[in-house]
């Protein structure tokens, strides 16, 4: 079983050497395949090593060397595999080895083929390691690996110029590339210092141990470490007010949304706390805030996507926004629920991004949705998956998201947070409402594209067949509900609805049925039929400022970019030219100076040295007089 | 070999006098070879060093003046050992990369001759032979960038020399005033380090030798305000200058706190905690946020090399074995990487002749390899997990954490305000369209270049994944240096801050 262990986690890292070998040749489609390959090894490895923990429950724990010891500091290289991380694993490796094998496709014209692949297998097995260290410090590599191949990733299409945000929001690839590393080091400064504060109350940053020490702890340092740490979490997980550089990180080629800024990256920050749960569940505080903060963006996020014109950016909010769902369930203690809709939300939006991917192959690379429309008939498998996942985020019955969803919402009402739980529904209605709004503006109505002269055609065969299971498990992921609560449950804390939720849980599915099904019928209406600009609309207020997401973005550049450059540069020129050098350079100058003038003294005339001599000699009488008179 | 240390500070000097008779073209081979043997003369004392031995090692005692208690005395711990073998690469390396052929002859024995300065004083433990290689290593580090410099290189090879110079005479001063206390406490005069160690002084003695030796050890860290010869230095130094000036000098000056300011002051040293943090903090963001401001590729690395600097002088002062090993370990980093970023600079100038980012852009599409290593070296200083940046940022900020919180976070804002100017000229100058028609036909790194930047890279990802060879031993020195500074503090408040590690308590 070890050696599975090692193999899932090692067979990325082989393939993104493997791949890098030929990062500076030609497209070879062998590289594409043999790294496909080696990513189904590391699912099959997942599956068996799952396979085996669910029929035993035997936690594998494995050491592989020592990493760091210094001081009473000792952090080994180690990974466990269990409950929680089986079923990241799972996850990671699934949706990573269709999303490689989508690639082959994808980027078949892209001369950097081969170096895609080095950086995707690479970014495979940073989140491996994310999620399998036995250790926070072990979990920190991954955070910050995937970090890194998230910004290679994102600027991947580097040699496009920056232009202004009216033309393109992201500005670049490479800019947007930059804005998330900066982003995610913010927040990552925040996780170091949960670490630190972990480390020097327990005196160690291994999981086992740091939990049973938690116990032992004051309220404020658990209260201080869970907030330190749920820092790291917003900005991976891109929640208010650090959500910004996931729409811009849509710049990256669309396979990588798909995989990084969809299923796996982005859910770090969810795993984190549902990893840490021992503590959160201890801070009621830290985990209201979660709570609060996740139901916010899931409406912040879904608002924004009301409006979005970007066939990317939409499927981005989205993400958003489910994220602040499983952020709402963890907070509120469901964390069994929340990893729960984090597989089935990576299932189901893995599959819309690379649905989005073959439209905008199809389409030259358009991502307007105004401009597409009635793709319906050249794309059938697209409309069908596309739909299929978009029903399965609306959370209608019998998709997966309808299990999770809806789970997640009736604890919202079980922990008598009613407020949280009204916006979650009304949410839930603007998801279905702008999921079919870009179903509908893409696939349905009058062909909108003739007039650019493009020509869609469907994907390739092979690239619609390696989707096929993300297609059903967003379809089936759902019934397997309990057996997965029974398997998760030996390590997470159990969940359970008081007996007044049960009374009305059919009520509660009911409403959140009916806003989903509500927000449906209304993206029917308004857009099925054909696009038809409302002016008015679109000239209002409210709508601008959601088309510019609230202005952030903006406010960010003014308030916090341009006056950093400023300030940059008035220490630079002002303050270590002008005064600190400067001053260095008088002393030198006036020490230079003194010399100087005083070399007027040397006259060679002994009348004048004479004569400096007295005044020597007196002012010693006057020092030696003051100070005698001092003592 | 016991003369083991000998040999390793002279035969660089001895070789160096040969080479005024060798043959002008054969002298970069000759220097090469000899940087090479002295480099691996320098594995060979690793090879031999007792790793579990927290103590000096391979000591060398020779009486110079007697009378006056002035020893040829020679020896290496954990923590002088891998600066020690830092150096004789990064000369090995920033050798073989030179791309300097005007008066290569003189500048070979120029550097050989630096090496032995370097190396005496990291190995030096009696301190008049310290301040003796302190001081030397000033001439030829003057005469390379007087000679090979820039336009101005005139006024800042001076700057250099003077403004390091006038603080090196107030640390004299104070080593005077420690042999002389030493003379009046015990009747003998000594200047060995070591024996200096076994004096108790009072706090205001150590105040004062602390302020003493602290300007002399500042400005050659450079610490702010002290830090404003090294943009002139590092702007008109060819790259050779550049590399050993940021990778070797600068860390006299760290190591300079370790070996005498810590164990020999420790109540001092714990006093002035909150004043020298609130520099490095200085240092830390307000050089980080002058280097986002530069116009000129080297300026930038110039002012984030200060800025880092400010994490290995935090990570000194926060008396414990977890900041201190971190500390070190960073020092090693720090050169390795700001040496390999320098050599990248000094690639595009030898190209361009010009280091203004403005001019680049897009290089990433021309120069794929050149791209990739300088990717390596940019996640390298930036602390990427896995390179060698992180374990002593990690550990330097982890340790100063139980100092203070507060400043931690400020001190921690180092990987955000990294990030941001590293980040920036990376853009600048790889990614975007190729602007300029002359970069289209730019070569892309040549066997020279390549096999220079290559062991740094190999090393950079070594001791990022297993930093323990390293790592290991110096924790052992730091350990026992923590232990006896904790065990000869005055004062309450000093052995209150000064932690020793559980392991050690155990021992004693």
């Amino acid at each position: 079983m070890e050696n599975l262990v090692y193999i899932a986690l090692f067979a990325p890292f082989v393939s993104s050497l493997f791949a890098a070998l030929f990062g500076m040749s030609q497209r070879q489609v062998f590289v594409g395949i043999v790294a496909s390959s080696l990513l189904a090894i590391s699912f099959i490895s997942s599956a068996l090593l799952a396979i085996h923990l669910y029929t035993t429950g035997d936690v594998i724990h494995v050491r592989l060397m020592d990493w760091i010891n210094a001081g009473d500091l000792h952090i080994p290289f180690g990974f466990i595999v269990d409950q929680v991380s089986v079923t990241m694993m799972m996850v990671v490796t699934l949706v990573s080895t269709v999303v490689h094998i989508y690639s082959i496709g994808y980027m078949d014209h892209d001369k950097s083929f081969n170096r895609f692949f080095s950086y995707l297998s690479a970014f495979v097995f940073s989140m491996m390691i994310l999620v399998m260290s036995d250790n926070f410090a072990g979990l920190f590599i991954g955070w910050e690996g995937v970090g890194v191949c998230s910004w290679l990733l994102i600027g991947f299409w580097y040699h496009k110029a920056d232009v202004t945000r009216e033309e393109n929001p992201s500005i670049s690839p490479s800019w947007a590339a930059n804005e998330a590393f900066i982003m995610n080091r913010i927040a990552d400064l925040g996780m170091l210092i949960g670490l630190f504060i972990i480390y020097w109350n327990t005196g160690s940053l291994q999981y086992d141990e740091v939990f049973a020490q938690l116990p032992y702890l004051s309220e404020t340092i658990l209260t201080t470490s869970a907030f330190a740490l749920f820092i790291g979490a917003m900005g991976k997980s891109a929640q208010f007010p650090l959500h910004t550089w996931l729409t811009d990180a849509m710049e990256g080629p669309t396979p990588v949304s798909a995989l990084i800024h969809a299923a796996t990256m982005v859910t770090a920050g969810v795993f984190l706390v549902i990893r840490a749960n021992p503590l959160f569940s201890m801070t009621p505080e830290v985990s209201f805030f979660i709570a609060s903060l996740g139901t916010f963006v899931a409406f912040f996020a879904a608002s924004m996507a009301l409006v979005n014109r970007d066939l990317k950016r939409i499927i981005a909010f989205s993400t958003l926004s489910q994220l602040g769902y499983m952020f709402a369930a963890a907070g509120l203690g469901a964390y069994w629920i929340a990893l729960f809709h984090l597989g089935a939300h990576a299932f189901f939006k893995a599959l819309l991004f690379l649905g989005a991917g073959n439209v905008m192959h199809a389409m030259h690379d358009e991502l307007d949705i105004f401009k597409m429309g009635g793709l319906k008939k050249t794309m059938r498998w697209t409309w069908l998956y596309m739909g299929l996942a978009s029903l399965a985020l609306a959370g209608i019955f019998p998709f997966a998201g309808f299990f999770s969803k809806d789970a997640i919402i009736e604890t919202a009402f079980n922990e008598g947070t009613y407020v949280l739980w009204a916006i979650l529904v009304i949410t839930a209605g603007m998801t279905a409402f702008y999921s079919f709004r870009q179903v509908f503006l893409t696939f349905h109505g009058d062909e909108r594209y003739k007039e650019f002269g493009i020509h869609p055609h469907e994907m390739y065969k092979y690239v619609l067949i390696a989707m096929a299971p993300l297609a059903i498990l967003a379809l089936v992921a759902g019934f397997g509900m309990h057996q997965y609560e029974a398997f998760i449950t030996n390590l997470l804390p159990e969940y359970h609805m008081s007996e007044h939720t049960h009374h009305l849980v059919v009520w509660l599915t009911l409403i959140v049925s009916a806003f989903a099904i509500g927000g449906i019928l209304l993206a029917y209406v308004k857009y099925a039929k054909g696009l038809k600009r409302d002016t008015k609309l679109e000239n209002s207020f409210a709508y601008k400022v959601l088309a510019n997401q609230y202005y952030i973005p903006q406010l960010y550049e003014e308030f916090i970019t341009k006056p950093y450059k400023i300030v940059s540069e008035i220490f630079w020129e002002k303050v270590d030219l002008k005064i600190v050098d400067a001053t260095v350079d008088n002393i030198a100058k006036t020490l230079y100076k003194t010399g100087d003038s005083t070399r007027s003294m040397q006259t060679g005339n002994l009348s004048n040295y004479l004569n400096w001599m007295a005044v020597g000699g007196v002012v010693l009488l006057v020092i030696a007089a003051i100070s005698a008179m001092l003592v | 070999m016991e003369n083991i240390l000998s040999i390793l500070v002279f035969f660089p000097a001895v070789a160096g006098l040969l080479g005024f008779v060798i043959d002008k073209e054969s002298a970069r081979a000759y220097g090469i070879t000899v940087a090479t043997i002295e480099f691996l003369l320098s594995l060979w004392l690793w090879f031999s060093f007792d790793m579990s031995n927290a103590g000096m090692q391979f000591v060398e005692v020779i009486p110079l003046i007697p009378d006056i208690g002035v020893n040829y005395y020679l020896g290496v711990d954990g923590i002088s050992l891998f600066i020690l073998i830092m150096t004789t690469l990064m000369t090995l390396i920033g050798m073989t990369s030179m791309s300097i052929t005007t008066n290569i002859k003189n500048m070979i024995v120029t550097l050989l001759f630096l090496e032995m300065t370097m190396v005496g004083v990291f190995v030096a433990l009696d301190a008049i032979i310290f301040y003796l290689f302190w001081e030397l290593s000033l001439v030829p580090m003057l005469y390379i960038i007087g000679a090979w410099g820039g336009p101005l290189r005139v006024y800042a090879s001076i700057k250099f020399f003077l403004y390091t110079f006038t603080g090196s005479l107030i640390m004299l001063v104070g080593m005077l005033f420690v042999a002389y206390v030493y003379h009046n406490l015990t009747g003998v005069w000594s200047f060995a380090i070591t024996d200096w160690y076994a004096l108790v002084l009072p706090v205001n003695y150590q105040l004062w030798l602390f302020a003493a030796f602290f300007i002399g050890f500042a400005i050659k860290v450079p610490m702010f305000p002290f830090h404003t010869w090294i943009p002139y230095a590092h702007g008109q130094a060819p790259t050779i200058g550049s590399v050993i000036l940021a990778a070797v000098l600068l860390k006299m000056g760290t190591y300079g706190f370790v070996r005498f300011s810590l164990p020999m002051f420790p109540d001092a040293s714990v006093m002035a905690i909150t004043p020298v943090a609130v520099l490095s903090l200085i240092m830390i963001i307000y050089t980080a946020m002058v280097a986002y401001s530069q116009k000129d590729m080297k300026q930038v690395i110039a002012y984030s090399s200060v800025s880092h600097m400010g994490i290995i002088m935090l990570g000194i002062f926060a008396m414990n074995a977890e900041g201190i090993s971190g500390s070190v370990f960073q020092m090693l980093s720090h050169g390795i990487v700001s040496g390999a970023l320098f050599m990248l600079v000094g690639v595009i100038y030898d190209r361009r002749h010009t280091k203004l980012l403005s001019e680049f852009g897009g290089l990433a599409a021309v120069m794929p390899k050149y791209a990739v290593i300088f990717g390596i070296m940019l996640m390298a200083a930036v602390g990427l997990p896995l390179t060698m940046g992180f374990p002593g940022e990690f550990l330097v900020l982890l340790g100063f954490y139980q100092v203070s919180p507060i400043m931690t976070i400020l001190g921690g804002t180092s990987i955000i305000l990294g990030a941001v100017y590293m980040l920036r000229i990376y853009k600048q100058s790889f990614f975007g369209p190729v602007t300029k028609e002359e970069n289209k036909v730019l070569s892309d790194l040549n066997n020279k270049e390549t096999w220079s930047l290559v062991p740094l890279v190999l090393i950079v990802v070594w001791l990022g994944v297993y930093p323990k060879p390293v790592l290991e031993p110096i924790d052992n020195s730091v350990k026992a240096m923590l232990n006896f500074m904790d065990g000869k503090a005055i004062t309450q408040e000093a052995k209150d801050m000064i932690k020793v590690s559980t392991s050690n308590k155990e021992v004693n």
